[in-house]
């Protein structure tokens, strides 16, 4: 397979570019050909270095707060260029409110400070070649969930009896429940209590009473999969992914085609195929 | 580690410039005790002291330059700040000063910093946004508005272009009416670790060294107190360099521009007192406190045995130190108050000189008020609550302490070898060598946390599902409108004949690299030629920096 190229570039007069190199190597590391335009690169000059070393992608770097003046006028200088099908993203230090901007100017993704470079990587390989990560099956099960009536009255099971550790302890208000974290080996037990009475697990404990809810399943960009899973015509109870415990974006699967089984997919953040 | 018996005419030599010392600076208190009353003395100490450790203020300095450290006075509490316009950031100096900060440190945006006026197309997006925007003296008059130049010590960020602000900052003082000998502060002025780790060069080294020892002569001539140039190692590490490697590049900085201002014919000992260093505190708490004392060793142990300084100011590392911006996170924004303290703590028990304490929001924009001054009340806990500072050099004699700085003292000099195989630190600049070590250092640092070998609290571990949305500061986007606005209104009310004279023998006395250009420098300032004009005519005449 041809490799994919990609341009790493730094708008405008900011000079931190520790960033931007040690990208550039992990995605050379990743099999990827990688520009670098060194410093103080005018928008007009990083569309012509795209277009003239024809890549893939385009990846930007900025810590210096021109991000939002810089970021659409490459946009802009690609499109004088007729090279508008390039996609770009971006990254440095960029404050989450600014990011919805950025991405209806048409930058296609915002990787900020802490994301890792096989997430940036696994997203360019996906983005350039969207069939990627279909091949790849979920790579783990994730967390096993269980309805319980009280998590504390539950807990004391899984802690002192079998002995395992709990992890995290979290409510999530949007789907009204208090969620415990039990880590065996690389999976989790995740029981799950509900906060109120219009909680999907109320409505689970009343109809079946305790008992094992759903699996979970780990995957890589939950959002192409979910496209990917939809266009195949398997039934979703949510086309959107949407953020679960622990940082996660998660999607359920419907269980008429699943045996009855009720499947989660999951992707952590920091997580790939 | 050589030992020998407690050498008592250096105890001597120590006891008599404590005597000198509280003359001038006496202690905070008549005595210092703990909170169970047991007194606290000067100084502790061992019978067998090598000789390497010595005494407080004495050669080589390794417990540090002064000989009663922070019981007569502490360290200089210094916040970088500085964005938008000279006049919001003026409101934040004073704010600052009136908390207790007690030394200014300005933080320019990128325009200045590269020498482009902010109607450049250059600086389309840049214009106040890391710093403050300076085009002309007007915004520097703005800037130190009600502050008295006599009375605070001002650090400026500021390289390539340092000799500009540099003119900017006397022609104020000299505004305020305060003579020039009287006036306190620091550039940074150091262009070698712009080339390699921060990028604000504008020209190429070699008259790059010629505007930094033009500066060197005109202060001890002229500015004797300004700390001519801050050999800045702080940016090398937030590049991705270890603990060794900032202080070896920068002490190797150092020797190229001592050497390069004793080629230009300026004696060691007038001006090697006025140079100062700038280090980085990172999260290595004990590495941290043995690079600061290990470095301050060997820069004395260099300028006496290497360059044959006679002055003992000569021989001083004195240095301030900024904690670790590179180490906070995005992520938990608050855990950054934490590593902030104990960074800062690093620093005063490795006895720096001032000190600049992050925000905890930095990993996201320019500081809050509100985080501004928790900054600045963690060094003031340290100070006045923590009694750290109430004994000198309180690590000095710690089996780890005291082997670990030896350890980096070797572990520095063999890269310093090295660099002086290459050629000296200019030649190490100009192949990338320096470039290359730092880059594969923060490649590799990069993938230990990934793979959790590293573990830095709420980023690989201990994460928790949170809104990242704390207030941020925001500049004001229409700043650049306006400051190009300022801008035009300057060049229409001054004198247009008078600039474009004085901008022309700039340009001739460039020609000649026997004329300082200081001078020149001062008289177009005080004429309101602007930053970028100034540096646009050196542009022509020195060329421009590429990278390698």
């Amino acid at each position: 397979m041809k490799k994919i190229r990609v341009l790493v570039a730094k708008p405008g007069l900011d000079g931190h570019d520790r960033g931007a190199l040690v990208i550039a190597q992990a995605l050379r590391d990743h099999g990827m050909e990688v520009i670098y335009t060194g410093l103080r690169q005018s928008p007009a000059q990083i569309a012509q270095a795209a277009v003239q070393e024809d890549v893939d992608v385009i990846g930007l770097s900025s810590l210096s707060g021109a991000h939002r003046t810089l970021f659409p006028k490459v946009l802009q200088e690609l499109d004088d260029r007729n090279a508008s099908d390039i996609p770009v993203i971006g990254g440095g230090v960029i404050p989450s409110e600014d990011i919805p901007y950025l991405l209806d100017k048409g930058i296609k993704k915002i990787f900020t400070s802490g994301s890792s470079t096989e997430l940036l990587a696994t997203y360019i390989m996906e983005m350039i070649d969207p069939k990627t990560s279909s091949k790849k099956p979920p790579k783990q099960i994730s967390h096993i969930g269980i309805a319980v009536e009280n998590i504390d009255a539950a807990l004391s099971f899984y802690t002192d009896s079998l002995g395992l550790e709990l992890e995290a302890v979290e409510k999530i208000e949007s789907e009204g429940v208090k969620v415990a974290f039990i880590k065996i080996g690389e999976s989790r037990l995740e029981l799950l209590e509900p906060l109120n009475e219009k909680s999907a697990i109320r409505k689970f404990l009343d109809k079946k009473g305790e008992g094992i809810h759903h699996i979970a399943l780990e995957v890589g960009d939950i959002r192409t999969r979910l496209q990917q899973l939809k266009q195949q015509g398997i039934p979703l109870i949510n086309e959107e992914a949407k953020t679960g415990a622990r940082n996660s974006q998660i999607a359920f699967i419907h269980p008429k085609t699943a045996n009855g089984v009720l499947y989660e997919l999951c992707q952590h953040e920091g997580s790939d195929d | 580690m050589p030992e020998k018996k407690n050498d008592l005419s250096q105890k001597n030599q120590w006891e008599h410039s404590v005597a000198e010392t509280l003359k001038r600076f006496p202690e905070r208190e008549e005595t210092f005790t703990t909170s169970s009353d047991i007194e606290v003395k000067r100084l502790y100490e061992s019978e067998n002291y090598p000789d390497d450790v010595s005494y407080p203020g004495q050669y080589p300095y390794t417990r540090g330059i002064q000989p009663t450290m922070y019981r007569s006075r502490f360290w200089t509490m210094r916040q970088y700040a500085g964005f938008g316009s000279a006049k919001e950031t003026n409101k934040r100096f004073r704010y600052l000063l009136n908390q207790g900060q007690t030394g200014l440190s300005v933080a320019f945006d990128l325009p200045t910093q590269i020498g482009y006026d902010s109607d450049d197309s250059m600086s389309e997006g840049e214009v106040g946004k890391v710093g403050v925007a300076i085009d002309t003296l007007t915004d520097m008059e703005t800037l130190l508005d009600q502050i008295p130049l006599d009375k605070v010590s001002t650090s400026m960020t500021i390289n390539a272009p340092a000799s500009v602000l540099l003119c900017m900052y006397i022609a104020v003082g000299e505004k305020q009416g305060v003579p020039l000998e009287e006036l306190t502060g620091t550039i940074q002025n150091d262009i070698l670790k712009e080339y390699i780790a921060r990028g604000t060069y504008i020209f190429p080294p070699k008259p790059s060294m010629r505007l930094i020892t033009n500066i060197f002569e005109f202060c001890q001539e002229n500015v004797p107190k300004f700390n001519t140039i801050s050999i800045s190692g702080y940016h090398i590490r937030e590049a991705g360099a270890n603990a060794v490697q900032e202080a070896a590049f920068t002490i190797a900085n150092g020797m190229a521009y001592v050497d390069a201002a004793i080629e230009a014919g300026l004696k060691v000992d007038s001006f090697a007192p006025r140079l100062a260093f700038f280090f980085n505190a990172h999260n290595n708490f004990f590495e941290e406190i043995a690079k600061f004392r290990a470095a301050r060793r060997i820069w004395a142990k260099i300028m006496k045995e290497h360059y044959h300084a006679t002055d003992p100011k000569s021989w001083k590392l004195r240095f301030h130190t900024q904690t670790g911006g590179s180490t906070l996170t995005a992520q938990q924004p608050d855990n950054n108050i934490v590593r902030v303290t104990l960074q800062a703590l690093a620093a005063v028990m490795g006895g720096t000189q001032s000190l600049h304490t992050n925000s905890r929001d930095e990993a996201l924009s320019l500081p809050t008020e509100d985080s501004a001054r928790i900054a600045l009340r963690t060094q003031q806990i340290i100070a006045h609550e923590s009694g750290v500072a109430d004994t000198i050099d309180p690590l000095g004699g710690s089996y780890y302490v005291e082997a670990l700085t030896d350890e980096m003292e070797q572990k520095i000099k063999e890269y310093l070898d090295h660099i002086k195989d290459i050629g000296g630190a200019v030649q190490a600049v100009e192949e990338g060598y320096m470039q290359r070590e730092i880059h594969q250092n923060a490649y590799e640092i990069q993938k230990r946390i990934e793979k959790e070998e590293e573990i830095i609290v709420g980023l690989n571990k201990f994460q928790l599902n949170e809104e990242v949305n704390p207030d941020l500061l925001k500049v004001d986007e229409k700043l650049e409108k306006s400051q190009v606005e300022c801008l035009q209104d300057i060049r229409d009310f001054r004198d247009q004949d008078v600039v474009d004279k004085i901008l022309a023998e700039l340009k001739e006395n460039a020609k000649d690299s026997e004329i300082n250009l200081i001078p020149t420098i001062l008289n177009a300032v005080k004429a309101y030629a602007s930053v970028g004009e100034i540096c646009n005519v050196l542009r022509e005449e020195f060329g421009e920096y590429t990278g390698i």
